[in-house]
């Protein structure tokens, strides 16, 4: 209960000294960072790292420790099914994991024996893509907040009260994700998650700001890393196209013809294809950089194509069965073995069936399409950890302005906790215990599934709500 | 009720809209009506507690490759000669002599490698416990530090095993016997007879499919200790090269090198840490003199740590062939206190009065207990929910159920002490059998336990609640919790009508966010929480204190911490509205989610926790709303809510229970350090729970009673 109420605590309590600004967010991202060394240096016995919950087949640190040392002895890293991440991950972070071994060799070596190998080095890079997540994070919530207000000052709807409420969903949304114990735990736990959502969220920057190479560098990385934020592209095109979040396009052009008299110039919203265009250039050229890099360093050992199929064959064909929080492993792990590829294509497209309508109707909020994208993703994906949690529930504090009248949040917010703190309770009865079983555990993660489904609906609802409320509004101005 | 319905939907929802979905206004009748409904459910959940012993069913043999009982016994005579040889031998040394318990480990040695089998020591050093808070969510093994502890004070286990003669040694069965090889004890000396009568019996038999490890737990530095640091070396290798060199200098110059040249055939003791395989069941054999019974009895204990059982099956095979073959007296601990409660026998009076009525109405209704079943029932039930929530073992099984082995303890008195060899020989058959055909059983088992309940309360040696059952009291009594926490919380955001702004104006306001305020509240008294629950651990470093001194450290060092929260939070704004509601409705939920989780990791406690904290909780009200009120009902609520906070608070409440059992006679402030020191010693989750959930809702309980609204 404690740390996860520590979320909520902050983001309320930059709710309260909203005109704190600049200064207060870099005051708690120093003490969120702190929070993080000193947690790193008191590992506590809690195990992290060997968490479902915390780190998964792909983005375990324990198996990339041994993908680097199999690499280190001349074999494929991906042999024997214990690596499955990026062969770019395994050259950053390998080498870190093994100097840590020689830096602390003393206690490192009694640490070793209990399996859990302490990683100094990997963990600051951790910290390190944390904070840097944040800034970029707070970065694209004034870019966001700043397209916003333009909005509603041409639709003549910005009030003194909504002026002069300094609080910046920027900031909060990057504390609410610095301070999100998910993320903490993540980030603790030594799960390269946190690295893969600092591509995510660069992706975002990139595409919010108008930068389309930083957009397909991201969004590549991304791709390349944990596979399900290319659906990414759809929103990254429309943020670039459209630009950031606005009212649904129409009201713009009533407007217009409300006031067809002024002679003001019209402020149409086109569809810059210059953008995608040079996003589209990007994307290959990057892709390419990225695959020829791959293949240097998988070269002595595999090919392209064993890369592939132990990368994105490992997560589309969901071969690890270990429990997780997410809801495919028990349903593969009961399923006959002839229907499995028939539901393997049912689970996936799950995911893709949503993307075209969901696009329709949300396009004009195209960062709001992107978390929404997100949080769907990080419910089906075949292998999901809190580090994606963390991800959405940082972007969620992005819309504060448009979600603030959301309904079921205290709801939400319990349930939560209570299915955080629950599940590794039922893991505890199932594994350790042996008085429960996997039944207990998966209710859990049923209970999460319902959860997130529940917060995405309730958030969609809510932004099409405003979006109404805009309309009356202005319609109701207009007629004035 | 469908006319309350009705004008309930049309109430909550404008006319033009939609009607919502049945189950949505289903939530909003329930919602409305919070009050009636906590009143009743409460109230169930309370009576169906009582109900319990009346609702507990018999128990049976679940799993059919048990088949207790049925072969014959095969020990004979010869055996229980033989093993009473060997007692006789061991208590026939000196006991006053320096190296007695050597002597002693060496003919209990040469006797077991007589009988052909594998003979082993195993040394160990007793460590004390040690506070690991989040012992619970971890391994078994994670966080024990292996400290290299002084030389001075070790103790040595006798193992024996026996392979089976046709099987794959992957399975086994173990037998403990606790025995202090520095002190004569007749008792004790029985226990050995009958292990060895046993042990000298499984070398022979062909019908072997499990190994058979006997235990011979060196008992001077506890039972428990030896049992378990015996199962950590079995289960958890040490390959550091460190400790294994610590371990050599540690044999440098003491006995146990001595020991094992004197021994007559070096090659039969092992030198390393003998195996067999995984553990199939455990039983503790222990022999007690107690003075002024009927019969022979054998009391059965079962309680691991943190409420954890051994599966039921395994009680019953005890029971079954404990009853059914040997005319034992089976019994489990029961209160002896709530015997000589007057009204638990008024209550048992009329429920047997009830039961009859309802048997006379319809013969099929047999729900009717006799009065002293009922009585019996409600005392062991209550003992058995008491150990289950402490969360300390019983006895050295409990060491056996973290490594997810099924152990009891067998702990037998004979009616007398024996002097006569006949009828002690008697008593030693009877109870070798006992061990005898349980062995047999198990050994018969194909699989794990897993056929039978892992949770349950006993109410007698052959009955039980499951855990379907007395789940249905506890959900009754914490239902009201969300109801409740739903009802306030839309009570408190109701939108207000005369603050509604120009509607021509977009207006954000975070009104739906307003429990923030009141989640930060609760969340700065849980940090408080473990705030107090770790103090201990620095007190108890305090050198020279007695332990009323360390409660009265923690008692202002705890005040103070409360203190200075309560300065640096206190907001000088005026008290808004539907604050409170706001501040009742997150702690009315937190404690469900703590409840909830208690009663997955120890229902004993939840239970009992549930049982103070929901009362507590959901009368919580604003004082000075119920004095301005000024109604008897108001009055009544504030003599409710002054008593529960009284006897809520934890220190209170123990001290009223202990009075409540063993008189308000004397009392002293440090017996409540000594208790919680147990828990936590323990790993108890209890602890935590008293910390982390207790306490601070506790506090948060008194901060809304004293509001200022």
């Amino acid at each position: 209960m404690p740390t996860a109420n520590t979320e909520e605590e902050n983001s309320k309590s930059e709710l309260q000294k909203n005109h704190g600004g600049g200064g207060g967010f870099t005051r708690w991202a120093v003490v969120a960072v702190i929070f993080r060394l000193a947690l790193i240096y008191f590992p506590g016995n809690l195990n992290l790292s060997s968490r479902p919950e915390v780190s998964t087949p792909l983005t375990s640190i324990r198996r990339l420790a041994e993908g680097y040392w199999l690499k280190q002895s001349s074999m494929s890293p991906y042999a024997g099914s214990m690596y499955h991440g990026s062969p770019l991950l395994l050259s950053v972070l390998g080498p870190l994991t093994v100097k840590s071994r020689t830096i602390l060799t003393d206690s490192v070596a009694h640490c070793r024996i209990e399996g859990q190998p302490s990683h100094i080095l990997c963990s600051l890079v951790f910290v390190l893509a944390d904070l840097i997540s944040s800034i970029l994070i707070r970065a694209t919530g004034r870019k966001l907040q700043i397209a916003y207000r333009k909005s509603l000052k041409s639709l003549n709807l910005l009030n003194k009260s909504t002026d002069s409420g300094a609080l910046s969903s920027g900031d909060i949304a990057a504390l609410v994700y610095l301070w999100n114990p998910f993320t903490i735990v993540a980030c603790v736990g030594l799960s390269t998650s946190p690295v893969e959502n600092l591509f995510t969220i660069l992706t975002l920057y990139g595409a919010a700001t108008g930068l389309a190479p930083l957009a397909a560098f991201g969004w590549v990385m991304a791709t390349h890393l944990s596979l399900y934020p290319a659906i990414l592209i759809i929103p990254v095109i429309l943020l670039l196209g459209y630009g950031p979040d606005a009212p649904p396009s129409k009201l713009f052009r009533s407007k217009e013809h409300g006031k067809v008299g002024d002679g003001k110039s019209s402020q149409e919203i086109i569809f810059s294809w210059r953008r995608v265009f040079h996003l589209l250039v990007w994307t290959s050229l990057w892709s390419v950089y990225v695959l020829v890099l791959c293949s240097i360093s998988v070269k002595q050992h595999g090919s392209l194509q064993e890369m592939f199929q132990r990368t994105y064959g490992f997560i589309l064909t969901v071969e690890d069965l270990s429990p997780n929080i997410g809801v495919l492993w028990y349903f593969f792990a009961e399923v006959f073995d002839f229907f499995r590829d028939f539901f393997l294509i049912v689970f996936h497209s799950n995911i893709l069936f949503m993307i075209l309508p969901l696009a329709i109707r949300l396009k004009h909020r195209p960062c709001f399409l992107a978390f929404v994208y997100i949080a769907i993703s990080s419910m089906l994906k075949s292998y999901p950890s809190v580090g994606d949690s963390a991800l959405y529930l940082g972007l969620l504090g992005l819309f504060l302005d448009e979600l603030a009248d959301m309904q079921f949040s205290f709801f939400l917010f319990c349930g939560y906790v209570g299915v955080s703190l629950l599940s590794p309770v039922m893991h505890n009865l199932w594994i350790w215990r042996g008085t429960g079983n996997a039944n207990f555990y998966y209710a859990t993660a049923m209970a999460y599934a319902c959860f997130q489904i529940v917060l995405v609906v309730e958030s969609v609802s809510s932004m099409l709500n405003h979006d109404r409320k805009l309309t009356k509004l202005s319609t109701s101005k207009l007629q004035k | 009720m469908a006319e309350v319905e009705k004008k309930e939907v049309a109430a909550a929802t404008p006319p033009w809209k939609p009607k919502p979905r049945p189950i949505v206004r289903l939530g909003i009748v329930l919602i409305s009506h919070s009050l009636l409904v906590s009143v009743v459910c409460c109230t169930a959940g309370v009576v169906a507690l009582f109900l319990l012993p009346m609702l507990a069913k018999n128990t049976y043999i679940s799993e059919n490759a048990l088949m207790p009982g049925s072969a014959s016994s095969m020990l004979s005579n010869d055996d229980i000669s033989e093993a009473e040889r060997l007692a006789k031998d061991l208590t026939s040394l000196n006991s006053g002599a320096a190296d007695a318990g050597i002597e002693r480990r060496r003919v209990l040695a040469k006797y077991l490698s007589d009988l052909g089998v594998e003979v082993g020591y195993h040394k160990f050093e007793p460590h004390q416990n040690q506070f690991h808070p989040l012992h619970f969510f971890s391994s078994p093994d994670s966080g024990l530090s292996r400290e290299n502890g002084s030389c001075s004070s070790y103790g040595i286990n006798v193992v024996g095993i026996i392979r089976a003669p046709q099987a794959d040694g992957k399975e086994a069965i173990v037998l403990v016997t606790p025995f202090n090889f520095r002190k004569n004890s007749s008792s004790e000396a029985l226990s050995i007879s009958i292990g060895y009568a046993v042990f000298s019996l499984l070398s022979r038999v062909t019908w072997l499919a499990k190994d058979i490890i006997w235990l011979v737990a060196d008992s001077q530095y506890g039972e428990y200790a030896s049992v378990a640091s015996w199962l950590r070396d079995y289960h958890i290798p040490v390959f550091s090269a460190s400790s294994s060199h610590n371990a050599d200098s540690c044999f440098e110059g003491n006995n146990i090198n001595l020991l094992r040249e004197e021994s007559l055939d070096r090659t039969e003791i092992s030198s390393g840490f003998r195996r067999a395989g995984t553990m199939a069941a455990a039983l503790v054999l222990k022999v007690t003199d107690v003075k002024g019974q009927l019969e022979d009895t054998l009391s059965v204990y079962a309680e691991a740590s943190n409420g954890q059982m051994p599966n039921l099956d395994l009680i019953n095979v005890v029971n079954y062939l404990a009853v059914h073959r040997q005319g034992l007296r089976v019994k489990v601990e029961k209160f002896l206190s709530v015997l000589r409660w007057e009204w638990i026998w008024v209550l048992g009076d009329t429920l047997n009065f009830i039961g009859k009525v309802a048997g006379s109405l319809n013969p099929e209704w047999k729900f009717g207990i006799s009065t002293p079943d009922y009585v019996e029932g409600t005392a062991t039930l209550a003992n058995s929910l008491y150990r289950q929530a402490l969360g300390i073992p019983t006895g050295p099984h409990g060491a056996f159920r973290d490594f997810q082995v099924d152990a009891i303890t067998l702990e037998i008195s004979p009616k007398v002490v024996y002097t006569n060899q006949g009828r002690r020989n008697e008593f030693i058959l009877r109870s070798a059998r006992l061990i005898e055909g349980v062995v047999r059983s198990v050994n018969n088992l194909l699989e794990k336990f897993h056929q039978s309940f892992f949770l349950y309360l006993l109410t007698s040696p052959a009955k039980f609640v499951s855990v379907g059952v007395y789940m249905i009291g506890f959900a009754l009594l914490v239902a009201p919790l969300p109801l409740v926490a739903a009802s306030l919380y839309v009570d408190a955001n109701k939108p207000d009508p005369s603050s509604q702004g120009p509607k021509h104006k977009l207006q954000i306001n975070f009104k739906p966010w307003k429990w923030l305020s009141a989640a930060k509240q609760v969340f700065t008294v849980h940090a408080w929480g473990v705030f107090v629950s770790l103090l201990p651990y620095f007190i108890s470093q305090i050198p020279n204190s007695t332990p009323a001194a360390h409660s009265i450290i923690w008692f202002s060092l705890s005040t103070f911490g409360l203190l200075v929260l309560y300065l640096i939070t206190k907001s000088h704004s005026k008290p808004q509205k539907g604050e409170w509601e706001n501040l009742k409705s997150v702690t009315i939920s937190v404690v469900f989610i703590g409840l909830l989780l208690m009663s997955v990791v120890n229902f004993a406690t939840a239970q009992i926790g549930a049982l103070v904290l929901v009362p507590a909780c959901l009368l919580a009200q604003p004082l000075k709303l119920d004095i301005r009120d000024a109604s008897l009902k108001s009055f009544l609520r504030i003599a409710c809510n002054v008593f529960i906070s009284f006897v809520a608070f934890p220190p209170v409440g123990f001290f009223v229970l202990k009075g409540v059992n063993e008189g308000f006679g004397d009392m002293d402030v440090g017996e409540f350090w000594t208790w919680l020191e147990s828990l936590w010693a323990w790993n108890s989750a209890t602890y935590i729970y008293i910390g982390m959930v207790h306490l601070p809702c506790w506090v948060l309980c008194l901060h809304i009673l004293l509001h200022s609204c």
